[in-house]
């Protein structure tokens, strides 16, 4: 690839290709993430409608939301399972809604960790309609226990 | 001395090149990665992946294990059955000014942006210095030093899943005064070759390439629904472009590996097998933008999906020939 060809203006999302350089040499050029730059609005046209469609899953009770969790991470249950050290066959349970009330905190706890979300946050979603709102979840020493700061942003 | 944060195109063999010239080898990422044989493909179904997928270079590992037979550096490895053992080893060699490579879960980097972080295992990153409970992180993906928070570090090292990291560290711990590189590079070209032509099993190398074409033109079968394949043709592109591969599938690291070959070794014929496979790269990146526009337009249908397979199953003839020739020269180097 010719030094022109790789030239990408995106500084939001650099990387290192390997090309063909002016004087004939082959080398590394820092550049911008092209499909970054000209298709990032269609990922998140396609992320945002699959967190929608799962969502309203969970809402009619047709998925856990480990399973809407497991879904838009791109994990299996069998990845899953052997991520929270349980057997598959555990983990396909949880993924309905009938065997997630049998779960315990503790098995909860290990989804939380590989999901990074919160154990109040695998149970709920926050939605508001005010715009500008900053929400901070704040860790404390205690595993099962966060704090939650809604705060007005900057407008 | 301060270690000297430099991006690469790849996290394995960046990570690796930015010990060894830490440690005083002065050594380029190309040169790293075509010793180290890493040129590769594979396809792949499994359970553990939620769709069909392939990979375009060697064994995770591979380029660190391959690097140090090939040209004699020793690497200190540790993996940790205990989290606590595993944080303390690295604090006490960050403590003693070692910069220490740490294999992760990408996932939690997060100081990379949202849209890239995905849960893989094989996440290979350069820790620096521990200031307070904040790491400072020499990663090959982000144009600065980074820092990650002690929780963070803590789940990424300590990841379950497939190539669980078991907290795996490493670093280098003696570097050969003198080193054969005519006999490390042939080796790591026989090496690259012969996995790419040779290895009798249907998914590695050209074949696997043939049967990524073949199995292409079904994945509608496979998927959820049209947005779905579109995010899985899409994804053809970032495995091949963007998920650190320095362009079309390594393909342009590894040109740029037989260049610096033939220039250290003196050898016309590394610079015209050089200019072959970067000719074939630009091939395969007419495949990753094809797919990219295929998949922003839900273009995917069976004669669009057949078109792209062909284009694959061309790179396999290309590629057949170029590797083919490529252990020939290497036989007759011996």
């Amino acid at each position: 690839m010719k030094e022109k060809d790789a030239s990408v203006n995106y500084k939001e999302h650099q990387l290192i290709l390997y090309v063909e350089k002016k004087d004939g040499s082959y080398g590394p050029v820092k550049t911008g993430s092209y499909i970054t730059k000209n298709y990032i609005d269609d990922f998140w046209y396609k992320r945002k409608k699959l967190e929608q469609d799962y969502m309203g899953k969970v809402r009619k009770g047709e998925i856990s939301p480990i399973a809407y969790y497991m879904v838009l991470e791109e994990l299996t249950p069998s990845e899953l399972a052997s991520r929270v050290r349980m057997s598959t066959r555990k983990v396909k349970k949880h993924l309905t809604t009938r065997h997630f009330g049998a779960i315990t905190l503790e098995q909860l706890q290990r989804y939380c960790e590989v999901f990074n979300v919160s154990l109040v946050n695998l149970l709920q979603v926050i939605v508001t309609d005010k715009k500008n709102l900053k929400v901070i979840e704040e860790k404390t020493d205690n595993p099962f226990f966060t704090i939650l700061k809604i705060s007005a942003g900057k407008k | 001395m301060t270690f000297q944060h430099k991006m690469a195109a790849h996290c394995e063999s960046g990570t690796v090149t930015a010990l060894l010239n830490h440690a005083g080898l002065s050594i380029s990422e190309p040169l790293v990665f075509g010793i180290s044989a890493g040129i590769f493909f594979g396809y792949f179904e499994s359970k553990k992946f939620p769709f069909p997928t392939f990979v375009v270079r060697n064994r995770p590992g591979q380029i660190r294990t391959g690097v140090a037979k090939r040209i004699g550096v020793n690497f200190k490895e540790q993996r940790f059955r205990s989290t606590e053992k595993g944080e303390h080893a690295l604090d006490s060699l960050l403590a003693a000014g070692n910069p220490v490579a740490c294999q992760t879960d990408f996932f939690y980097m997060n100081y990379l942006p949202n849209h890239v972080r995905v849960h893989i295992n094989v996440h290979f990153i350069t820790v620096v210095e521990k200031r307070g409970g904040v790491y400072v992180v020499s990663d090959c993906y982000s144009p600065t030093l980074a820092e990650l928070d002690r929780d963070s570090l803590v789940k990424a090292r300590f990841a379950g899943g497939s190539f669980s990291p078991r907290g795996f560290i490493f670093y280098p711990v003696s570097i050969p005064g003198s080193i054969d590189y005519r006999k490390a590079i042939w080796s790591g070209i026989r090496s690259a070759a012969f996995n790419m032509v040779k290895l009798p099993i249907p998914f590695i190398g050209v074949k696997g390439i043939r049967l990524f074409a073949k199995k292409v033109v079904d994945w509608p079968k496979l998927a959820r629904d049209v947005d779905h394949l579109s995010h899985e043709i899409m994804k053809i592109n970032i495995f091949l472009e963007d998920q650190g591969t320095g362009g079309a599938g390594f393909r342009f690291m590894y040109a740029t590996f037989l260049r610096e070959a033939s220039e250290l070794l003196n050898d016309p014929d590394l610079l015209e097998m050089s200019k072959r496979i970067m000719e074939i790269g630009d091939r395969w990146r007419e495949i990753s933008l094809f797919a990219a526009r295929i998949g922003k337009r839900r273009d995917l249908g069976s004669d669009r999906l057949g078109e792209l397979g062909a284009m694959i199953n061309a790179r396999a003839d290309d590629e057949e020939l170029f590797f083919r020739d490529l252990l020939k020269l290497g036989k007759s180097k011996k």
